[in-house]
């Protein structure tokens, strides 16, 4: 018996069934023309290597599934001019957003991960989860209906601090769990089971990597390191192509590596900066700081960023200071990843102008190997905020599409029909009413 | 109410910054983009020529904004060589920068109309070599620094707010406020009514909201009509600014209805109703001379080659039929108009 059942699993060895080989070649195809690498039959042929019946087959299906449209007349090679395939990038919209300490970025984004509107305002990170999560609700929902943009067919989240991977497809993790007002709040699957679709989340350092890799500075670049430089300081890797997110998803917390006895956050986050701007305040070292201590009653970054830019010498020697020390914390990344460029994000970046970024680039250059510093180029993000929003779209993009997935649920036409994202819906809403049913005493906001 | 609240009231409303920028950046307040002695000297012997790109140029509001572009650039010996008007036409704002940006001028400064479609236009003028500084709004997807240098702009956030906070003091307890809001996808009037809906929620979270949109002005008064119908308690409006405001208090009047209204931009009949102690109650007013003024201040900073930050600011200023006259002086830099001070005398007259 075992003979026989070990012949048949020879047999079936690079066969698959029929219903999965379909499923393969729809996805395949479909990305092949999402991504531009092949949109006419010929060159689907050819890139898939499946035959034309196949191929005229598939394009039919997904024309009729709404995912794909005849589009202009190519270029002709003798005989008739082949038909371009387009994919549809308005059957679906990504709701994104980027939820920060201070403030939150909200968009809508096709299907390619352009993004089409956006909205940032001022947010409290610790005025709990329900807040915030009743305020992207409320936003999203009237963006969708002000904007008539199509049905969402995922969520893109960037969050503070580093986000677990999930043990499967659409299983959700924890998120900001450092955050008392956070302990056990199901965010994610709140937010999903709102409005009806599939979440994914990202640290916010991981999504403006990736927003910076698709639409900023790093456009067209394989190799990049994103630093976001705010009260916590943290970077982003994209190496070969891809995010490197590590074993746990913590990757890139540069802000934990030690400076002398201190931790770098500590004595080079928008903290640090603020504190020291304050008593060189008080004390009179710097009189510009002293004049906006006088007048707002407190010290920001964007003073002591001012202050610098008009030349006041303490606060260009405290960058300068601040960007040396983020340096050396980058220049053994450089050693190790000879990335291309290097974009340097966050408010203290924002704020801090050329004396920080004079000061990283000092202590990179002394302390890298002088080949991985050739071409390399230091800028500051010109994205703002919008890079974490940009990413979060592309995070959301790369996980619908990814093989895996997109087989799931390619024969049905939407992510929103995959059987085990269905499966997980009703996961959440029996562990949401559970957790309606015995309250934990939460005094809610 | 303790001093505290009055604080954290006076910082809900339009007295500081109360947005982010379009790409969520913290705003450089206008007044902080001053050009040194040695700078002016040194705009003064480039002799630079600046075009402007307006969606209109017969507004109240595009006057004054052209006022404060001219007399800026003038003070710095630049030539405001072209004013384009584009009376709101998308293709013929997509021609006149592809055609300047072939022209011997230095730098444009624009209002895109129109988000995504004009956005490859500005791009091309940024890479034809000359300065960009937008007015009001970025296109999504355009970026500071490679795309355009900076976008000077009201608090539209915060004028939603102060309209809400001016509004609320006609709202009974349990009452409803309606928003005339605009139906066409435009960022301003976007923030303006987030803003609104937010401060109401977390101020006023007894006060049921509704919401009827016009595409073009001359359905917003029957839009204004048609969510009285719908809603019969409604005690106060938002209008996204001025014009449909004044459509709806007069479609209102019509029927006989006297209903609170708060808007944004203090125009010529918003200032006369106010004054009449009319429906108008309250404006968030923007300050277009000064726009215009910090826009051309930033555009001379980046043709300079100074750093300009990408998003400046300016905040509105809260009129009340009170200070309608006093106002008026400071947003549009002239006395007001008889008609606003007789009316003012008259209704003050027939109160006293």
């Amino acid at each position: 018996m075992r003979v026989a059942d070990g012949k048949a699993a020879l047999r079936s060895v690079g066969r698959p069934r029929t219903v999965d080989a379909a499923q393969a070649s729809l996805a395949l195809l479909l990305n092949l023309v999402r991504t531009g690498t092949a949109t006419t039959r010929q060159e689907l042929e050819r890139s898939s290597e499946l035959g034309r019946a196949v191929v005229a087959d598939r394009l039919a299906t997904m024309i009729e599934l709404g995912l794909l449209r005849e589009g202009e007349l190519g270029q002709t090679t003798g005989g008739r001019a082949p038909r371009h395939m387009q994919f549809r990038q308005d059957a679906g919209s990504l709701l994104v957003s980027a939820i920060d300490q201070s403030s939150i970025a909200l968009g809508i984004a096709d299907l390619n991960g352009q993004l089409l509107v956006e909205h940032h305002e001022a947010a409290q990170l610790d005025a709990g989860p329900e807040a915030i999560l009743d305020r992207l609700a409320t936003i999203f929902e009237w963006l969708l209906k002000e904007t008539e943009k199509p049905a969402p067919w995922g969520i893109g989240l960037a969050l503070p601090g580093p986000i677990e991977k999930p043990a499967a497809d659409f299983e959700t993790v924890s998120v900001l769990q450092t955050l008392r007002s956070w302990q056990d709040f199901p965010f994610l699957e709140h937010l999903a089971l709102r409005f009806g679709v599939p979440i994914f989340a990202r640290s916010g350092v991981q999504t403006m990597t990736m927003g910076e890799a698709k639409s900023g500075g790093g456009r067209g670049l394989s190799d990049i390191i994103y630093v976001k430089l705010g009260r916590s300081i943290g970077a982003g890797v994209i190496s070969e192509g891809h995010l490197h997110r590590g074993a746990q998803g913590a990757a890139g917390m540069i802000g934990h590596s030690r400076t002398g006895d201190e931790l770098l956050e500590a004595i080079a986050g928008a903290d640090a900066i603020t504190r020291e701007g304050a008593a060189a305040a008080e004390d009179g070292r710097s009189p510009y700081l002293a004049q906006a201590l006088a007048r707002y009653g407190e010290v920001s970054v964007v003073d002591i960023g001012h202050a610098a830019q008009l030349g006041d010498l303490f606060c260009v020697e405290l960058l300068g200071r601040c960007g040396r020390m983020v340096g050396e914390a980058l220049a053994p990344l450089v050693n190790l990843l000879n990335p291309a460029l290097i974009v340097i994000g966050g408010v203290v970046a924002e704020s801090g102008g050329d004396s920080l970024l004079a000061g990283i680039r000092e202590a990179v250059y002394r302390q890298s190997h002088p080949m991985a510093t050739r071409d390399l180029q230091i800028m500051r993000s010109q994205m703002g905020a919008s890079s974490g929003l940009v990413g979060a779209a592309q995070v959301v993009v790369e996980e619908l599409f990814s093989p895996s997935i997109l087989r799931g649920w390619i024969g049905h036409g939407s992510p929103l029909l995959h059987p085990d994202f269905q499966r997980s819906m009703e996961r959440y809403s029996e562990m949401l009413a559970l957790k309606t049913a015995t309250p934990t005493g939460r005094a809610s906001p | 109410m303790s001093s505290k609240s009055l604080d954290q009231r006076q910082r809900d409303t339009a007295t500081v910054i109360a947005g982010l920028g379009p790409h969520g950046e913290r705003a450089v307040p206008a007044d902080q983009i001053q050009l040194t002695a040695a700078d002016a000297d040194q705009a003064r012997a480039r002799r630079f020529s600046v075009a402007v790109v307006l969606h209109t140029t017969t507004s109240d509001w595009s006057k004054q904004e052209l006022a404060g572009i001219a007399a800026t650039l003038g003070l710095y010996s630049a030539a405001l060589v072209e004013v384009v008007d584009c009376n709101f036409d998308v293709e013929l704002q997509i021609a006149a920068l592809n055609r300047l940006a072939g022209e011997p001028v230095d730098a444009v400064i624009s209002i895109p109309i129109g988000n995504a479609r004009v956005a490859a236009a500005h791009r091309s003028l940024t890479q034809s070599g000359r300065k960009l500084v937008l007015l009001d709004n970025a296109p999504t997807g355009m970026l500071p620094g490679t795309d355009y240098a900076s976008v000077v702009s009201t608090d539209n956030f915060g004028l939603g707010q102060s309209c809400a906070a001016m509004l609320s003091a006609h709202i009974p307890q349990g009452g409803a406020a309606g928003i005339l809001g605009y139906g066409i996808d435009f960022y301003a009037t976007h923030e303006r009514e987030i803003a609104f809906r937010k401060w109401m929620s977390r101020n006023r979270p007894d006060v049921t909201l509704v919401r009827e949109r016009f595409a073009e002005l001359d359905f917003a008064g029957q839009a204004a009509l048609t969510m009285v119908e719908k809603t019969p308690n409604l005690s106060g409006i938002f209008a996204v600014w001025d014009v449909p405001a004044m459509k709806a208090a007069r479609a209102l009047a019509r029927q006989g209805r006297d209903i609170a209204i708060t808007t944004v931009d203090l125009g010529n009949e918003v200032a006369i109703d106010m004054a009449r102690h009319g429906m108008i109650k309250g404006v968030g007013a923007q300050m277009p001379y000064d726009q215009g003024s910090a826009a051309a201040r930033v555009t001379l900073a980046a043709l300079l080659g100074l750093p300009v930050p990408p998003w400046v600011a300016l905040a509105g200023r809260d009129v009340t039929p009170f200070d309608v006259i006093e106002a008026y002086q400071v947003i549009w830099h002239l006395p007001a108009p008889k008609a606003i001070i007789d009316s003012l005398r008259t209704t003050s007259e027939g109160q006293s």
